[in-house]
């Protein structure tokens, strides 16, 4: 039975479990890291953005078309000798399958992978009614026996060690089954081929619908999916209406990225290619009985979404799963209901409701792998946030940091003045590495895993006025985004830029109504506030006036780039500012490199080795990746390559405060890649990512340095 | 893509699935081919749905020869017994060293799905670049219905547990592709 954690504390605690759990720790990683490079490998000289371009175009084009497809189908399907049916809910599809069984005087059902009908409980539910269901795939067979849901998409039960599935399989057929995995499938082949034979009803699911013909796709590894539509003499697929496409080149299109994506294969070992009821001899006048049963449960309506709709492009491949930090380290069990990844956290509320939903949908560090790795190009983040508004408007009480941030963040004059009375009232805590010696008494020890910064005593904005300088016949007018972090933390980060851009001919302005970016406000759910701030920001940093926006910060520029135009989008005036500052934003690596263009002439060649992280919102989030390391070489440092260098820090703004043991294990290891390289110096371009690195080092004794790439750069000038 | 590039292309890319791939001249290498496999993996019984009578008499009398039993229909009837099942491929696809069946027939189905060894014979000229280039052909079997079209792509296979890559779970544990030059 899947029994989901409804409250963050009941959540914490089996996060806090999993995290204990070493072999699923080492199993899901080295998972990560051979799926990462079967995806270089199989798609070495394909145009993987076009593809997904394509695969997106075409699922939102069929979305508004989904009861026009079905009934297309329908008709193609009946002539041929089908029943198709419709099922509104999860209950209704269920019973129809109950009776279809019913009517054909069916016992035994054999199964083949379906997460349709994980959702809908299909197998309870003809249980209940009297029938034997065997689930057939092997993974899904373990579960089945285990009473458990699927911990993954297309590997349910990569949770289970071999010594597990052996005791299982000890206890189901009463002889000893050693912890051979060979033997273990074995074992699986013997006991599944009885069911096969002896079953009256097969049900799977299927990967297409094809409306232009009535034709269904499946896909399969074990092949058992081939033996369920063939032995039985009745076939029932479930199939949920989003899988419904025009024509087989939609299905072939998606058939390239949906195997590499699933499990790094460039194809599954079988596809199934079925249209209408096959020679069946048992069945009646020698055919198969078939049906086809689509479930909508809600599916129609989410499809007429304007912002949801997006969620149904999913074609079930588990990417989102095997790319995620977060599932990496504490497995799908603890990171979905019946649909895991960062796909289960939105469907969950949709299809099994806010309860389920509440405390798993806020478990994301918002670094935007999924969204990278989709290859149906869903914008996950964007929707795992969305749904999270969406179930704070059930909740009876706001988190107190919502309401704190309420308050808080759309009054700049009220935020910064708090920020500064902090700055003083932290004062006898101040060690002089720039930490403060004590965590504030409201942390729990689970905060302990890095080192708090101090609020500057002078923020940035007060330092500009000393430093503004009027250039007289500037080339370029850039108005610097400073960012929080950099304003009320790192201010010499800040100085470090402006140190670099002296005598280059750049007019820099540090407009002072800049607040906040507003990202934390969308990490909390709150939209109201991150719309506030954005139009803030927009008014202080009017792009009319500037060649470039810059910034230090790539959480914030990646922010500004991803929500301004979503928060904004619909307001008239502010929709033409907003795409006019996004021509115009960069990171600070970009402006250097591509913009400046800075040669190495200017620096010192002191061939400092130093190791590099790489921000999420800038690689991913900004699509940056080359001009950071390019400017590394410029400077005269030698980048020394770390492994898994795009991989989260663990930071995610408020992230680590909410799940601070998360982001303690996610920062461990990052540390441990930086320390495997040697290097003296890690850098990075976000001031985020620095807090945490920075603070992680100095907790764990570590004698690297760690800073922002620009003053690094600014410390590699010739005088 | 030229033919010969096609070919390799499939070889390559079969092999990299576990599959053997062997080029061969004539039908007769293919019977005897299946026929000496079987005995060496001590297999008692060989399934051959498709073939034309010719075909049939000559594997017939390889078959006893080699003390093996032919199963050439009615498979439902012997489900247990398949050990080898030989079949021809309809096609070849190279980008993914995919063969495809058109398994229709119950019987094809049978042999290619539950025997522990299946040997396909795919003719080279049947070979195409990508599943794209089978589109037009698919989409006209896929409008006369009844119709079951199978990509295999090497033995069946799993990874459910602890990820490690695991051969014949339901289907064949070996898949020979016997390339014919025609």
């Amino acid at each position: 039975m899947i029994n989901t954690a409804q409250n963050l504390k009941e959540y914490k605690k089996r996060l806090k479990k999993a995290l204990d759990n070493k072999f699923l720790g080492t199993t899901l990683g080295n998972f990560a890291s051979a799926y990462k490079e079967a995806q270089g490998r199989i798609f070495a000289g394909v145009d993987v953005p076009g593809l997904i371009r394509e695969i997106a175009a075409g699922k939102d084009a069929a979305l508004p078309r989904l009861e026009e497809l079905y009934e297309a189908f329908k008709t193609k399907a009946e002539a041929a000798g089908v029943k198709v049916h419709l099922a509104a809910t999860a209950l209704a599809a269920n019973e129809i399958i109950a009776r279809i069984a019913q009517d054909s005087g069916v016992k035994k059902v054999v199964k083949s992978k379906s997460m349709t009908a994980e959702e809908t409980f299909l197998n309870d539910h003809l249980e209940r009614e009297g029938l034997e269901v065997v689930e057939t795939d092997l993974g899904e067979w373990i579960i089945q026996l285990r009473r458990e849901g699927p911990s993954h998409m297309v590997m349910p039960a990569i949770h289970l060690s071999r010594q597990e599935v052996a005791e299982l399989f000890t206890k189901v057929t009463g002889q000893t089954q050693e912890p051979d995995i060979e033997k273990l499938v074995k074992v699986a082949r013997k006991e599944l081929r009885k069911a096969f034979l002896e079953a009256d009803m097969g049900i799977s699911g299927a990967n297409f619908a094809i409306a232009e013909s009535g034709a269904l796709g499946i896909l399969s590894n074990e092949g058992n999916a081939r033996l369920t539509t063939t032995l039985p003499r009745v076939h029932v697929a479930l199939v949920g209406v989003d899988k419904l496409v025009p024509d087989l080149a939609t299905a072939l299109r998606i058939l390239k990225v949906l195997p590499p994506r699933a499990t790094g294969q460039i194809i599954t070992s079988y596809v199934s290619w079925i249209t209408g009821p096959n020679e069946c001899p048992p069945g009646p006048g020698g055919k198969k009985e078939m049906h086809i049963v689509f479930l909508d449960n809600g599916r129609l309506a989410l499809a007429r979404d304007p912002v949801f709709s997006q969620a149904l492009r999913c074609v079930r491949c588990g990417a989102c799963a095997n790319v995620c930090p977060i599932y990496a380290q504490v497995g799908g069990h603890n990171y979905g209901h019946v649909y895991i990844g960062a796909i289960g956290l939105i469907l969950t509320y949709f299809y099994h409701g806010r309860k389920n939903d509440r405390a798993i949908v806020q478990n994301c560090l918002n670094c935007q792998a999924c969204k990278a790795v989709c290859p149906a190009g869903i914008d996950l983040p964007h929707l795992i946030k969305e749904t999270y508004c969406e179930v704070l408007k059930g909740e009876e009480k706001l988190p107190l940091k919502n309401r704190v941030l309420k308050r808080v963040l759309k009054d700049r004059r009220l935020f910064h003045f708090l920020l500064r009375r902090a700055s003083l009232a932290q004062k006898p805590w101040t060690r002089k590495e720039g930490f403060l010696r004590h965590l504030p008494f409201f942390f729990g020890q689970e905060h302990e895993f890095r080192s708090l910064p101090v609020i500057a005593r002078v923020p940035f904005r007060d330092l500009w006025s000393r430093m503004y300088q009027k250039v007289d016949h500037p080339r370029y007018r850039v108005a610097l985004f400073g960012g929080c972090l950099v304003d009320f933390v790192y201010p010499e980060q800040g100085v470090a830029l402006l140190k670099l851009l002296k005598d280059r001919q750049v007019q820099v302005e540090y407009p002072l109504g800049q607040t906040c970016c507003g990202l934390p406000a969308k990490m909390m759910g709150e939209k109201e506030v991150a719309r506030e701030v954005a139009l803030q920001n927009l008014t202080a940093l009017d792009p009319g006036h500037y060649d470039y926006i810059l910034t230090l910060c790539a959480s914030c520029g990646s922010h500004i780039k991803e929500a301004y135009p979503k928060l904004l989008g619909a307001d008239p005036g502010a929709r033409v500012k907003v795409e006019q500052m996004l021509g115009k934003l960069i990171d600070f690596s970009s402006f250097m490199t591509n913009v400046l263009k800075v040669k190495a002439e200017r620096f010192k060649q002191g061939k400092k080795q130093v190791a590099y992280h790489s921000p999420c919102h800038l690689c991913r989030g900004m699509g940056v990746t080359a001009a950071p390391r390019e400017l590394l070489g410029i400077a005269g440092l030698e980048y020394v390559p770390a492994k898994d260098e795009d991989v989260c820090c663990g930071m995610g703004g408020t992230f680590s405060l909410d799940f601070p043991e998360l982001s303690a294990r996610l920062l461990e290891q990052k540390l441990d890649n930086v320390a495997a390289t040697g290097a003296g110096l890690l850098v990075t371009d976000c001031p985020g990512c620095v807090l945490q690195l920075r603070g992680g080092m100095d907790k764990r004794g570590g004698k690297v340095q760690v800073k922002h790439i620009a003053e690094v750069v600014a410390e590699e000038i010739k005088e | 893509m030229a033919p010969n590039k096609m070919i390799a292309t499939l070889k390559e890319k079969a092999a990299a699935v576990q599959v053997v791939v062997t080029e061969i001249q004539d039908l007769h290498e293919a019977f005897n081919y299946a026929i000496d496999l079987t005995r060496k993996q001590g297999g008692a019984a060989m399934a051959a749905p498709g073939w034309d009578d010719a075909s049939l008499a000559a594997l017939r009398t390889g078959c006893a020869q080699a003390g093996l039993a032919l199963l050439a229909e009615n498979l439902r009837e012997h489900l247990a017994e398949i050990h080898t099942g030989l079949t021809w491929a309809d096609w070849g696809i190279a980008e993914t060293g995919t063969l495809v069946l058109d398994s229709s027939s119950e019987d094809l189905r049978l042999a290619s799905m539950l025997s522990e060894t299946h040997v396909a014979v795919l003719p080279t000229s049947k070979v195409l670049a990508t599943a794209g280039d089978l589109e037009e052909e698919m989409k006209r079997l896929m409008q006369s219905p009844p119709n079951y079209l199978a990509f295999i792509t090497g033995a069946s296979r799993t990874a459910d547990i602890e990820r490690v890559l695991t051969l014949g779970v339901h289907g064949p544990l070996e898949l020979h592709l016997l390339l014919l030059k025609d």
